[in-house]
């Protein structure tokens, strides 16, 4: 007698891409369609970039206007997404805000925007995405960004570490209470040239790059086949956070 | 939406097990653990159901923890749907 939880979950046909319109979350979209999946990809702004996605590929792209702290946004946006692509089984969350600020100059309302932002409305949108896969195909797979912050002290970024941190813990109960159902994973990028790791200044920038023993900075392109096995690939991994940083915090 | 029959959650069920190569057999009072009926797939079962009714059916931990047949599946589901 088969049973799901004697048989690989499937390869993702479906991926939902949180904050897809620029940087890692825009190299993960056009990863995931090259691998000849379709994606539904959300994010504040939607870029000229994914205008163009959506226009050059249609039926096999959707894309929205979507504040990832509107929950309601969210299930419609899924919803919408689903009747256009098909039943979505694969969720990649990638949105996130930062922070660059010393816990002692930042406003509760700043560390409250960010908790709200990385950590509550990506469980949110998580649960509206295995809700939806529950019950449209039983079976998937769920990826988390987090970073090597959620796992090793940097000046200036508390608020947004304890998201990232939170982020994973959930990440392995998550993958402990779908058993059999969703393969659960973190990617943990290290720093990488972007909006983001802007905060750290060019000095924590390039002392973290003499302290890499790969002696370079990550970039997108080296998260992007990581996430790909995740989603598409037979590998079993489950629960994991898999940390992408050159070797900077070993 | 009104409420989905109690042959109409049996055919979601049914769909639910098929899927995994599983049978429902026409019994009520078989018991779940005899047909690999798990508590993941009554999440899945209540996930149609409530995607049928466009609403949310709230049922806690021990609720589910008491079903052991395949018509205590469809009573509580039932319950959940009407009350």
């Amino acid at each position: 007698m088969s049973d799901f939880t004697q048989t690989p979950i499937p390869a993702a046909s479906c991926v939902l891409i949180s904050g897809g319109s620029r940087g890692l979350g825009l190299s993960l979209v056009e990863d995931a369609l090259k691998q000849g999946a379709k994606v539904a990809t959300f994010a504040r702004t939607v870029t000229p970039e994914l205008e163009k996605l959506a226009a050059d590929r249609p039926g096999e792209v959707f894309v929205g206007s979507v504040d990832i702290t509107d929950a309601k946004a969210q299930t419609a946006f899924i919803k919408a997404a689903a009747a256009e692509l098909g039943p979505i089984d694969a969720l990649v969350n990638n949105a996130a805000i930062g922070q660059d600020s010393m816990l002692l100059h930042t406003s509760p309302e700043r560390i409250g925007q960010i908790i709200e932002t990385n950590l509550t409305a990506t469980l949110v949108l998580t649960r509206a995405f295995l809700r939806h896969a529950m019950a449209k195909a039983g079976r998937g797979r769920v990826v988390f960004v987090t970073s090597v912050c959620g796992q090793r002290g940097y000046a200036g970024l508390s608020a947004y570490s304890a998201t990232k941190g939170g982020l994973d813990a959930a990440m392995r109960t998550l993958a402990r209470e779908m058993h059999g159902r969703f393969l659960v994973n973190s990617v943990a990028p290290g720093f990488f040239a972007s909006e983001m790791s802007s905060v750290l200044g060019t000095e924590q920038l390039s002392t973290i790059t003499r302290r890499t023993p790969s002696g370079r900075l990550v970039e997108p392109e080296n998260i992007a086949p990581v996430v790909r096995s995740l989603l598409f690939e037979d590998t079993n991994l489950n629960g994991q956070s898999l940390t992408i940083d050159g070797g900077g915090s070993i | 939406m009104s409420a989905l029959s109690r042959d109409q959650i049996r055919t979601m069920m049914d769909e639910v097990l098929t899927a995994q190569g599983k049978e429902l057999p026409a019994d009520d009072s078989t018991a779940l653990a005899e047909i690999g009926f798990r508590s993941l797939d009554f999440s899945e079962l209540a996930l149609r159901v409530e995607d049928e009714l466009d609403e949310e059916l709230n049922f806690d931990a021990p609720g589910l923890r008491s079903i052991e047949t395949v018509g205590d599946v469809l009573d509580l589901l039932d319950r959940l749907q009407n009350a």
